[in-house]
């Protein structure tokens, strides 16, 4: 026997006399891990419409759809999010999210609070006029940009703060227009007992016009959806990667290979 | 003598609180603080005056009462005992994966919400009603972060604040534990040996006062938070989600979902056993959701997994909970020296006692003074032995503390530890809607227990 294998056989004897046991904990799911770039390439070809699986999969009321209602939906928002784009940019005269949020009143703030993987925060708006930014998932995004071809990919310059806060825009654009808006007039009935009734929005909704609005504004051909994979990655390529399976499943694509 | 020994053993209990509350480990803590309480008050009857050992019988040694059998009583009869206990909070973890695993609890939750739509505050209601029923019967951090990645999305995708969003949920779960059988099991055995007592069962618990609990812990915290709710501000986040979602997205059948409650009623409506309900409905859940559809092999490897899972998720508590009866066995010993110093102090009718536990409810919180899973097993063993109350109305006083104040109100418990940093709610956000949450639900309940268990009979006095 070999020194190595003879160590290896009295391993769980010492560590179990000595106290070094292995407690087995909470094991998150396993993911090949792929390049940042080559994610990247594969879910920039999605296009906007047929996210349609992933954007519904977030939403609480998901169970009662179907895959057709889903993608009409999704493609509804999408225009709806991309009209009051060009509503706001035509009302203020820019298409840059910084002026647009000034012009708007609004108060932005750029905290950094550390994150963890299995949820990571990326920006917040608070009615009626509050938007935070969460520079760290921000920061870890930028230092990605000097990986080959991803500054390419994601159009030369991508503010990514910027991009986070034309997303967050649009609800209070939402909120400005909320007797007419697509997003908040459209209703889905849970449930009808009599006179009695229960009809409801859609959050999704909401989120996909925001992405809309953000993907207009900004000028890209991607949806910002890829984003969570992007902000991820500088957490942990590996969850990314999980991400990115899920997306590219929700696409009817086959995720490639590691 | 014996004042002075009292006096150690005070200032050592009040050690014991701030260890508590500096977050050490529970475990060594109260394995310290049993061997001192043991040193002390057994040396200290070679100093104490003859007529304090001739009132106290238990302190007398000699040839049948050996010191031997009372240490052996302390550091042998007593965790093993516990073992009893332990046996059922290791099925009911079992339980808890079960129907995780078989996609019911998720199911529930889902449906739960389809039922209220985006209107924040009907959803937030039901959700908080089905919660509770689910931890009537699951138990441990595993189950309730499990259900906590399905809950607390969706309340914060409802544009809910996240620190309501938390309070709220941790709420509800703490309020469901006040008919759990294995947190009855648990704390009873804080009380009385499970042989003790035989009257004082689930059944007669919850209708004599486990119901009240629940609902108005429930109540409470579905009306605050729709206070909260109406003056805070609507909120949308975008945040990526990546914990899998795969085993949440099935859909349990219909009929399935009604098995969370199975092993409550049974033990409720029949007293039938405990374990047998877990199996019973576990094993109905596995095979009605498709679970056990694979080979022999597969299934009992399952089977295997899923327990082995669920030990796995109370296995941080179990250390500390099997040092607990050590220290509930030595403070029978300190008792007399306690009384010596405390004896006119400590309240002695019930209704000083809830009023006085309702003042000091904050006391509960950081695993201080007042709470059984922290320094609140000390209190027990001083009031218990200096003044005498009825087991059942002594249960209550301290699971309003343990339960309400510290497991659903404090961010030393694990799982608000967790909920915390996976919101990103601040721990002072979540204080500042959990305490006011522990005070209105404590006092109420307080009230609750002076009506419901205040002036029981002499059958309910060890």
């Amino acid at each position: 026997m070999k020194k190595e294998e003879f160590r290896n056989a009295l391993k769980p004897i010492t560590d179990g006399l000595f106290g070094k046991q292995r407690t087995s904990v909470y094991e998150r799911p396993h993911f090949d891990v792929r390049p940042i770039e080559d994610m990247m390439n594969d879910l920039a070809e999605i296009d906007p419409v047929e996210w349609y699986s992933y954007a519904f999969s977030r939403e609480p009321l998901n169970g009662k759809f179907n895959e057709e209602q889903r993608k009409e939906w999704m493609e509804k928002s999408l225009a709806c999010g991309r009209e009051y784009a060009q509503k706001v940019c035509e009302k203020y005269q820019t298409r840059d999210p910084k002026k647009l949020a000034q012009a708007m009143g609004m108060d932005i703030s750029f905290p950094e609070f550390p994150e963890k993987t299995d949820r990571v925060l990326f920006a917040e708006y608070r009615v009626p006029n509050k938007i935070c930014i969460y520079m760290d998932a921000v920061k870890k995004g930028e230092k990605l940009f000097d990986r080959p071809g991803i500054s390419n990919l994601l159009t030369e310059g991508l503010d990514i703060s910027r991009l986070l806060l034309a997303h967050e825009l649009f609800h209070h654009v939402e909120e400005q227009y909320h007797h007419e808006i697509f997003t908040k007039t459209e209703k889905v009935r849970l449930w009808s007992l009599g006179f009695l009734r229960n009809d409801s929005n859609v959050i999704a909704f909401s989120e996909i016009a925001a992405m809309g609005f953000a993907q207009e504004i900004m000028g890209i051909t991607y949806s910002p959806y890829i984003m969570d994979v992007f902000l991820v990655y500088g957490y942990s390529p590996e969850e990314a990667s999980g991400l990115y399976e899920e997306m590219m499943v929700c696409a009817g694509r086959t995720p490639r290979t590691a | 003598m014996e004042y002075i020994i009292g006096i150690i053993l005070l200032i050592s209990f009040f050690g014991l609180a701030y260890y508590c509350i500096k977050g050490h480990n529970l475990m060594i803590g109260f394995l310290l603080i049993t061997l001192l309480w043991t040193i002390l008050p057994i040396g200290g009857t070679l100093f104490a005056s003859e007529a304090f050992l001739a009132s106290n019988p238990i302190l007398q040694f000699g040839k049948d009462n050996t010191l031997i059998a009372a240490l052996n009583k302390i550091y042998q009869s007593a965790p093993e005992g516990w073992g009893t206990t332990l046996v059922n909070v290791c099925w009911g973890a079992w339980f808890g994966r079960v129907l995780m695993d078989t996609g019911i609890a998720s199911t529930l939750i889902r449906k739960t919400v389809e039922l209220g739509g985006d209107k924040p505050f009907v959803t937030v209601a039901l959700l908080n009603i089905v919660t509770a029923l689910i931890f009537t019967a699951m138990t441990g951090a595993g189950p309730v972060i499990a259900i906590g990645v399905i809950v607390l999305p969706i309340l914060m995708s409802l544009g809910i604040p996240k620190s309501v969003a938390l309070f709220t949920f941790m709420g509800s779960v703490a309020s469901g534990i006040y008919l759990n059988p294995v947190n009855f099991a648990q704390y009873r055995a804080f009380f009385i040996k499970p042989e003790e007592m035989p009257e004082f069962t689930l059944g007669w618990y919850a209708s004599h006062w486990g119901y009240a609990a629940l609902v108005i812990m429930l109540v409470a915290t579905t009306v605050l938070a729709a206070f909260y709710l109406k003056r805070a501000k609507t909120v949308h986040a975008w945040a990526a989600q990546t914990r899998s979602t795969a085993s949440e997205q099935k859909n349990a059948p219909f009929y399935t979902l009604l098995l969370p409650i199975v092993p409550v009623i049974l033990k409720i409506w029949l007293d039938f056993s405990v374990i047998g309900g877990f199996v019973i409905a576990g094993f109905l859940a596995l095979f009605l959701c498709g679970r056990m559809s694979g080979t022999f092999k597969e299934n009992c490897q399952l089977v295997n997994k899923l327990f082995y899972d669920g030990v796995v998720d109370t296995a941080p508590l179990v250390g500390f909970l099997l040092t607990l009866p050590m220290f509930n066995q030595v403070a029978a010993y300190a008792s007399p020296y306690f009384k010596v110093i405390l004896g006119n102090v400590m309240p002695k009718s019930e209704i000083v006692v809830c009023i006085v536990f309702a003042v000091l409810l904050c006391m509960g919180l950081f695993r201080g003074p007042m709470t059984l899973v922290g320094c609140g097993a000390a209190t027990l063993g001083v009031l218990s032995n200096v003044a005498s109350f009825s087991v059942p109305f002594l249960y209550a006083v301290f699971a309003i503390p343990t339960i309400t104040v510290n497991i659903g109100s404090c961010i030393t418990q694990s799982w608000v530890a967790w909920g915390l940093a996976y919101t990103k709610v601040e721990s002072r956000d979540f204080l500042k809607l959990s305490i006011p949450n522990a005070y209105l639900t404590g006092v109420l309940q307080y009230v609750a227990t002076f009506i419901m268990l205040g002036g029981l009979g002499a059958a309910w006095f060890l």
